[in-house]
């Protein structure tokens, strides 16, 4: 599903935040990325989505190069995936339905669709009852759910969850994992960044290792 | 992935061009209502500049009409020292009407130029005793079109009739036209350079407030294209509030100067009351009305574009 071959990246010119990875993540796999805090976690996800371009190597995503995309075709790649940011990027204006509405509305839906999809994915991360707050009047936990409702309320193919558990207590944590473990178990290839090794659990089925941009482990744990 | 082909897609609700465009102006709609303070901003500085614009168009229209009523003066005149038949009158006029930029020509016998110079002296009719309409020349009196009025396209006209048969005396107010052509350059030339000025103005300010209201809203550009949005949908609800902020904003300055216009200035002759005919103030015609509004909604436009172009990483 998501294959790196000999991938480096370099931001400016100094020293790469990616040095020659390579890594294999297969369909339906859930797999954990760990690492210390500017190992390059993020990075790596930006590469699968295409926010930022391989300085050498090939990136494939569900069996496409995407080394050299064209623009144009970056909005198919991307409805494919859902992310979940390190700063969530929820809109601050916006209701917490526009704001995973947006998903949706990309895809063409109509508005009928929409609120039903909407208020069935909210249901299942628990905020149903927020449906109408903006994320300002949201705690982060909630917050981080919603930013994950939006990257799941299209099924995406892949899900990539940069820090989902961030500064969660135990309860959340856990919450937010018990959701994306039913997306995998409904077909979703899931990928999640994490500095927080203590993360990793029964239900992870592949753990790979960063640290200065570099694979020091890759192993299938299943 | 099985599940995948089994899921029903549900029917997107707005396909078509119609669908497609209903959709984008109720989002355009939307975001306005949602920024509803950086839209009055944009829309009210729009109008500002629009107003300084149109205030200026306002003022040029009218000094053009006075010129205009000013330079029906002049008239050329054709002199000839005996009475001419009217068959004579008919050729002259066909010949000189072929010369071109003619408006109308008025034959002045010898009778009618006695009538018209008695008149003149009305109470002085002791310095009538010794003329006689023989002694006074019969004319041809030809007005010219607008932009036969001045400087060279005169003096060419004239010199054309001269090189007619039959045509000796030709007298226009020559020194008067000269005035008035070179008046007439320097009052387009400022037009020409302030209007242009302004307009580069409004170019840049429209422009700029544009380029704001945009900036304020780049996580949503950025946060449209990671969801996969094309390029295209996330422009055209930006296109469309520019277009409005653009024509609202130069309707807004219209409105305004019409208002202003009706309370005070349409009887405002005391300002030019040196011209008869030009007494009071006349409003922009419908056709620089619709020029101001077009001009808003491309500027709405451009001004959008370039600055979505800025913000669209995608
Ligand atoms: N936009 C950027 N410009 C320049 N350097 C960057 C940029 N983004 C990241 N870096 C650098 O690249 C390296 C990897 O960053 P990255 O964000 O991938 O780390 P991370 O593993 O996600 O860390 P964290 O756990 O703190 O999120 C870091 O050294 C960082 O300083
Ligand atoms: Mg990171």
């Amino acid at each position: 599903m998501i294959e790196l071959h000999n991938v480096s990246l370099s931001y400016q010119h100094d020293t790469p935040a990616l040095n020659n990875v390579t890594l294999n993540i297969a369909k339906g796999d859930f797999a954990l990325i760990t690492g210390v805090s500017g190992a390059g976690k993020s990075t790596l996800l930006k590469l699968i989505y295409a926010a930022l371009r391989p300085t050498s190597g090939q990136v494939m995503v569900d069996g496409l190069n995407i080394t050299g995309i064209p623009v144009s075709q970056i909005p198919r790649l991307r409805r494919k995936i859902g992310v979940v940011f390190q700063d969530f990027k929820l809109l601050p204006g916006r209701t917490v339905l526009d704001n995973v509405a947006l998903t949706l509305e990309v895809l063409g839906w109509g508005k009928n669709d929409i609120n039903r999809k909407v208020y069935h994915i909210l249901k299942q991360v628990g905020l149903e009852h927020k449906i109408k707050s903006t994320p300002l009047r949201l705690s982060g936990g909630e917050q981080q759910r919603v930013a994950m409702a939006r990257a799941l309320v299209n099924d995406p193919r892949i899900i990539l969850a940069d820090e989902p558990t961030g500064n969660l207590d135990e309860a959340s944590k856990e919450k937010v994992l018990e959701i994306l473990k039913e997306a995998n178990i409904r077909g979703s290839t899931v990928v999640i960044a994490t500095h927080d090794r203590r993360l990793m659990g029964d239900w992870c089925k592949r753990l790979i290792v960063l640290d200065k941009g570099a694979i020091v482990e890759n192993t299938d744990v299943s | 992935m099985s599940h995948e082909k089994k899921k029903k897609r549900p029917k997107l609700a707005r396909e078509g061009f119609l669908g497609r465009l209903h959709y984008f102006i109720e989002r355009a709609l939307l975001n306005i209502r949602q920024n509803v303070l950086v839209n009055l901003i944009t829309v009210g500085t729009i109008s500002l500049a629009f107003l300084i614009l149109s205030l200026f168009l306002l003022i040029y229209v009218n000094l053009e009409r006075v010129t205009e009523t000013w330079s029906e003066r002049v008239q050329v005149t054709v002199y000839f020292d005996r009475e001419l038949t009217s068959g004579e009158v008919a050729s002259f006029s066909s010949k000189i009407r072929a010369a071109g930029g003619v408006s109308g020509i008025t034959y002045v016998s010898r009778e009618e130029a006695m009538r018209r110079f008695a008149q003149r002296l009305k109470g002085q009719e002791k310095l009538l005793q010794d003329v006689t309409p023989e002694t006074l020349p019969s004319s041809l009196e030809i007005r010219l079109k607008r932009h036969m009025r001045e400087g060279e396209a005169i003096a060419g006209f004239v010199a054309r009739l001269k090189s007619m048969p039959g045509i000796g005396e030709v007298q226009y107010g020559e020194e008067w036209v000269k005035r008035f052509s070179d008046f007439m350059v320097v009052v387009r030339f400022a037009g020409l350079l302030l209007g242009g000025f302004l307009v580069l103005a409004v170019v840049f300010i429209v422009a700029n407030t544009i380029k704001l209201t945009i900036y304020s809203r780049k996580d949503e550009l950025e946060l449209m294209g990671l969801v996969g949005a094309t390029r295209f949908f996330i422009k055209v609800p930006f296109l469309i509030e520019g277009v409005l902020q653009g024509i609202v904003g130069a309707g807004l300055a219209l409105l305004l100067i019409l208002g202003a216009y009706s309370l005070f200035l349409h009887n405002a002759d005391f300002l030019l009351s040196f011209s008869q005919a030009a007494a009071g103030l006349v409003f922009l015609p419908l056709s620089h009305c619709a020029f101001l509004l077009a001009g808003g909604a491309m500027l709405g436009f451009l001004g959008s574009l370039t600055s979505l172009k800025r913000f669209i990483t995608l």
